[in-house]
């Protein structure tokens, strides 16, 4: 009997270095440790043996039995990892090759720029306002201080609808309607469309781009003016970038000023891009005018503000390098692909 | 503004480099556009009298000068034909640059030596439009009197620096030198010099009325100054006048006019001179009149109506007042008497009628922006004194000065706490008053702290404290005014929830491979009529186009999404996708309403994907604004296909439409054959938007999934089917979706097999056969019903 156990041993062990797939190995398996397999039956063959005999004999059988069942999982672990082996030699690709193609667009230039203006301004406490395109012609003029008789307002200069409503020529109305509507203090932006009568050259669009910045509280000075913009102008044009602001005159401010920045491109040595000055005109800005206050229901014995309005085409056109205006509203793909 | 630095230095004495002065003007509030060296080259010309011409040997073209140059004399070779003997001429010598860089030298000509070489206004530098054609071509013949072996730059004024001045529209007193000038006295604080006048005090009032009287019948000229002269010679100006002229950009005529024009230079009050014997009248009167034309001073028959402001002799018209003189009464060689106008008008009635002409001229343009009607009798006495220094005229005694309402010195106060506490920073009552004094104020202190500014008459822009804030601020200097975060309340700001909803939309549009736009908000009907659509009669047409082609606001962006689809197809970009999120306009029936603005999104796509593609991306977009049942219902605009474009709505509201473009529309586009367009209303979605994220349970239960193959007929709208399943479902119905759709030889002709994968699932058991079969069964008795639909096996 032993001698029969331990054949039975060796011919299992033969049996399963033959094996070669996964799936076959369970089929040695049962042919010995089944309920019908060789092990089994042989063990229904103990009851013949002696007293003596059996415990030596129930050792032995157990012992082959993990003998086995070690070796199963010993040969099942081989031909997995032949297996995941095979697999990895047959799944290797050329990660060389390509990848799928997936397109994003991209913003507008002048989109990108109106949104790196907003995030600064938003920074600082900001909101957006925004304002009708085709304006009363009391807001884009009469009530920003704008003289009846001004040039500004005759047809060679202005859009016009109707005799009492134009396209507005600034964004600066939005000023007016804010404070109109709400009482200060007051931090607003209004970036959008604004309209004035030129021909379209390569600096010149009938329709075209600014964005009004309006602040009103009490005690405001000239000096959170220069502040103010200083910074913006820092965020926007990098750290170094230093400002210069010169006497000017609009009619809705008193004070007002404009605001030069250092030639972010030679940094105020003077190149090509501020024609050797060193220095490149960004924005107009000043206090509050009074008269626009009063016209809007404030009190300017109790409040101040200051304002400021720039062209944001121009901004788009010196920040990208963007030598002709025209580009910004041809939409050619191979110029609207560049501004990832 | 051209200003002469030269002559600005007769009144200031600007000692400092002209770049730097140019600097200090700008941050002072006059900002300096260019500086430009008259002739930047010249040298080495000397000014030589030509005593004695001789013909060349050897060349009939060529002659040949002897010239005096006051300390030798020397040959000079030349092929001019307007000099002379006794002709002072400049002389380029040995080692000369003349205006264009070229180095003179002594040269041979046709075996005659040249020592140099006479030049031509040109070679000098000299602005050559300032000069008559004949004056251009020849050599410069100086005056009789000019000194020999004189310095050509010195006496041209060949070295003045031309400042090119950017004037604002407030500071009408600064056209002119006398008003630069007080900007640079104030700026440098130095002292300026007086304007030299003709002394009237003592004059007889009574000779000049012997002659004329001056009559003002309209409001629009506050004040007439009329000073008459007797004409001794008309003639040549003096070379001293006439290069402040030229460096001003104004051409020399004669004495009696560049007398005139140099007055308006120096002190901003334009002037004009009758010849007084053409008049034909004793009175001069200002008034309208219902002429129609009249000649002026250019030769040139201009339109005038009864709009316009004149100058007339009691009957017809002499001149457009502030504008040009008439032909009829131009100063002649012939003249003996001349009528010296130093009138003010008003700045509406000039401007208006300079462009109704269409003529704008240095008057014009002067009094357009304000002329200060006190100057008109101190311009008058200049000129007079001009005149008589040059030895051109004779003066009459008495001047005409009709002023109906003498402007009144206005006075306004400063607190100069307030002005501190208004600039942030902080003055002394004294520093304060002493910088309004530079700027000619006359200052009272009234109190402690608080200043009376008396504002000149010509400081017409002053009227209240913050004017006077920005004076004492630019002297102040706005660079050293120090920057500061503002105080205050603290402000939230930030973004409105519609204003992040574009974002998003517009990210999403990004991130699926379309690129923004940006095109006008001008169309026409032109334009509009490619859309093959009945135009609405509820457009913003404009009163005043440039060009038919933008003559009305749009009222739909498709026109333009279209356009921009053309151009890239037509500069061979092979595919395209796009979109915009723009205003349109319409009219408003609301009356005394501003008209309708309305945010549209226009995305659109050629050269790949297909209507599908399109309705996939608003689809997304509308899964992304919390909206998951959309319909799309077969139609739309005109300028969609007629079987392939569809209306959206969410609940019953409209939102867009989409759809391939008409090939008529194709056609008249240039487009390429296949494109899409979808234009949604951004207001009206985001209403419809739901943008609350809330968090539901992640489900605990296992969901049952169903297949389902429909045959059907293939007019049925695959919506219909969708409709109807869901709708027997009931809320068990986790997600449909129609992953096939067949037509084909398995199946028969007209027939279509749409398959759908439907997903049940309970959320507080699992669902059994016993669930879902009925419900299948449903679904299919119903569609059997609505539609003789069968399930595909």
């Amino acid at each position: 009997m032993e001698l029969e156990l331990k054949q039975l041993r060796d011919r299992c062990i033969a049996d399963l270095s033959a094996v070669t797939e996964l799936k076959s190995l369970d089929n040695v398996r049962i042919k010995y440790l089944g309920k019908k397999g060789e092990l089994t039956i042989a063990l229904k063959g103990m009851g013949k043996l002696s007293n003596e005999e059996r415990p030596v004999i129930g050792k032995l059988a157990n012992e082959i039995r993990e003998e086995i069942e070690s070796n199963i999982m010993a040969q099942k672990q081989l031909l997995e990892q032949q297996e995941i082996e095979a697999q990895i030699k047959e799944e290797r690709i050329d990660v060389s090759l390509p990848g799928q193609k997936h397109q994003a667009g991209n913003l507008h230039p002048l989109t990108t720029i109106i949104n790196d203006l907003k995030e600064i301004f938003l920074g600082m406490g900001f909101s957006i306002a925004e304002g009708p395109e085709i304006e009363w012609a009391k807001y884009n003029f009469d009530y920003l201080n704008v003289p009846q008789d001004h040039s500004a307002r005759d047809l060679q200069d202005t859009f016009y609808y109707q005799d009492d409503i134009v396209l507005r020529t600034q964004t600066s109305p939005v000023q007016v309607r804010v404070m109109e509507e709400q009482q200060p203090p007051l931090r607003i932006i209004s970036p959008g469309r604004v309209y004035r009568f030129d021909e379209i050259d390569a600096t010149h669009s009938p329709v075209f781009h600014q964005m009004e910045g309006l602040v009103i509280d009490k005690g405001i000075t000239m000096s959170d003016l220069k502040g103010t913009l200083d910074l913006f102008a820092k965020k926007l044009f990098g750290e170094q970038t230093k400002t210069k602001f010169r006497p000017h005159q609009f009619y809705f401010t008193e004070p007002s000023a404009e605001m030069d920045v250092t030639c972010f491109k030679c940094g105020g040595v003077g190149c090509k891009v501020c024609s050797n000055t060193g220095w490149i005109e960004i924005l107009g800005c000043g206090m509050v005018h009074p008269n626009v206050l009063r016209f809007c229901g404030i009190d300017p014995d109790e409040y101040s503000g200051f304002a400021f309005g720039m062209g944001l085409d121009r901004i788009t056109m010196i920040k990208y390098g963007i030598n002709d205006l025209r580009l910004l509203f041809e939409n050619d793909l191979r110029f609207l692909a560049q501004f990832k | 503004m051209l200003v002469s630095l030269n002559w600005l230095k007769e009144f200031v004495d600007i000692k400092m480099a002209p770049f730097d002065f140019g600097e200090a003007l700008t941050m002072s509030g006059t900002k300096v556009e260019t500086l430009t060296v008259v002739s930047e080259n010249v040298v080495n010309i000397f000014t030589g009298q030509i005593t004695k011409i001789e013909a060349h040997p050897n060349a009939d073209k060529l002659t040949v000068c002897t010239v005096d140059m006051g300390t030798d004399q020397r040959v000079i070779v030349t092929a001019a034909k307007n000099v002379f003997e006794g002709a002072i001429v400049p002389v380029a010598i040995d080692g000369a640059v003349i205006a264009n860089g070229t180095k003179i030298g002594t040269n041979d000509f046709r075996g005659l030596l040249s020592y140099g070489m006479f030049c031509s206004i040109e070679e000098l530098g000299m602005n050559t439009d300032l000069f008559s054609k004949e004056i251009m071509e020849g050599i410069l013949i100086l005056p009789e009197n000019t000194p020999l072996g004189m310095d050509a730059r010195e006496l041209l004024w060949l070295d003045d620096v031309i400042i090119d001045v950017e004037l604002t529209a407030n500071r009408s007193d600064c056209q002119s030198i006398v008003g630069i000038a007080r900007e640079a006295a104030a700026t440098l604080d130095l002292p300026m010099a007086e304007v030299p006048v003709y002394d009237a005090t003592a004059e007889s009032a009574d000779e000049i009325a012997d002659y004329l009287a001056v009559r003002i019948e309209d409001s629009a000229c506050p004040r007439y100054v009329a000073k008459m002269l007797k004409v001794k010679k008309i003639e040549d100006s003096p070379l001293w006048m006439q290069k402040k002229l030229l460096n001003s950009g104004v051409r020399p005529i004669n004495n009696i006019v560049d007398v005139t024009n140099y007055v308006m230079l120096e002190l901003g009050q334009p002037l004009h001179a009758f010849d007084y014997h053409s008049l034909k009248s004793q009175e001069i009167v200002v008034t309208t009149t219902a002429d129609k034309k009249m000649v002026t001073l250019d030769d040139k028959e201009r339109e005038i109506d009864e709009s316009m402001l004149m100058i007339t002799n009691g009957k017809a018209p002499v001149a457009i007042a502030g504008v040009m003189g008439g032909e009829n009464s131009e100063i002649t060689d012939k003249t003996s008497l001349i009528v010296l106008e130093s009138a003010n008008f008003n700045k509406g009635s000039v401007r208006l009628t300079a462009k109704q002409l269409g003529l704008r001229t240095e008057a014009s343009s002067r009094f357009e922006k304000g002329v200060d009607p006190e100057l008109a009798a101190v311009a008058a006495l200049r000129a007079t004194q001009l005149l008589l220094d040059i030895g051109a005229c004779d003066v009459i005694e008495g001047m005409i000065d009709v002023y109906p309402q003498v402007t009144e010195l206005k006075k306004v106060a400063l607190d100069v706490n307030w002005f501190n506490a208004f600039v942030g920073i902080s003055l002394t009552v004294e520093e304060v008053s002493s910088m309004l004094t530079r700027l000619f104020f006359t200052v009272k202190k009234i109190s402690d702290a608080v200043l009376e500014v008396e504002v000149p008459s010509y400081r017409m822009d002053i009227a209240l404290k913050e004017d006077l804030a920005e004076e004492v601020v630019r002297i102040f200097g706005y660079d050293r005014i120090p920057g500061t975060i503002m105080g205050g309340e603290t402000m939230v700001g930030g973004k409105t929830p519609v204003q992040k909803f574009e974002d998003s939309l517009k990210n999403i549009l990004v991130g699926q491979g379309y690129y923004e736009t940006l095109t006008s908000s001008f169309t026409s009907e032109k334009r509009l009529h490619g859309l093959n659509t009945q135009l609405e009669d509820n457009l913003i047409p404009l009163i005043n186009p440039l060009g038919e082609e933008n003559s009305i606001m749009r009222h739909t962006l498709v026109g333009h999404q279209l356009e921009v689809i053309s151009l890239n197809y037509n500069r061979k970009n092979p595919a395209g996708r796009f979109f915009e999120l723009s205003n349109t306009y319409r009219k408003n029936t609301k009356p005394g309403e501003l008209p309708i603005e309305a945010k549209k999104l226009a995305i659109s796509a050629y050269g790949s994907g297909d209507y599908f593609k399109l309705k996939g991306v608003v689809e997304l977009l509308l899964t992304h604004s919390g909206i998951n049942d959309p319909e799309f219902v077969a139609g739309g605009s005109d300028f969609l296909h007629p079987g392939r474009k569809a209306e959206i709505f969410v609940a019953g509201v409209k939102l867009g439409e989409i759809g391939e473009i008409h090939p008529m529309v194709v056609k008249h586009y240039e487009l390429p054959k296949r494109c899409y367009v979808c234009q949604l209303s951004f207001d009206e979605l985001f209403e419809c938007a739901t943008l609350d994220n809330k968090f539901t349970d992640l489900p605990k239960f296992p969901a049952s999934n169903r297949d389902l193959a429909i045959l059907i007929k293939d007019e049925i709208p695959a919506a219909a089917i969708a409709a109807i399943i869901r709708k027997n479902s009931g809320e068990i119905l986790e997600s449909i979706e129609l992953f096939d759709v067949y037509t084909g030889a398995q199946i028969p002709a007209g027939y279509k097999s749409l398959a759908y994968a439907l997903n049940f699932r309970h959320h507080e058991r699992t669902l059994t056969d016993n669930d879902i079969n009925p419900v299948i069964d449903q679904i299919l008795g119903e569609l059997k019903q609505a539609f003789d639909a069968q399930l595909r096996e």
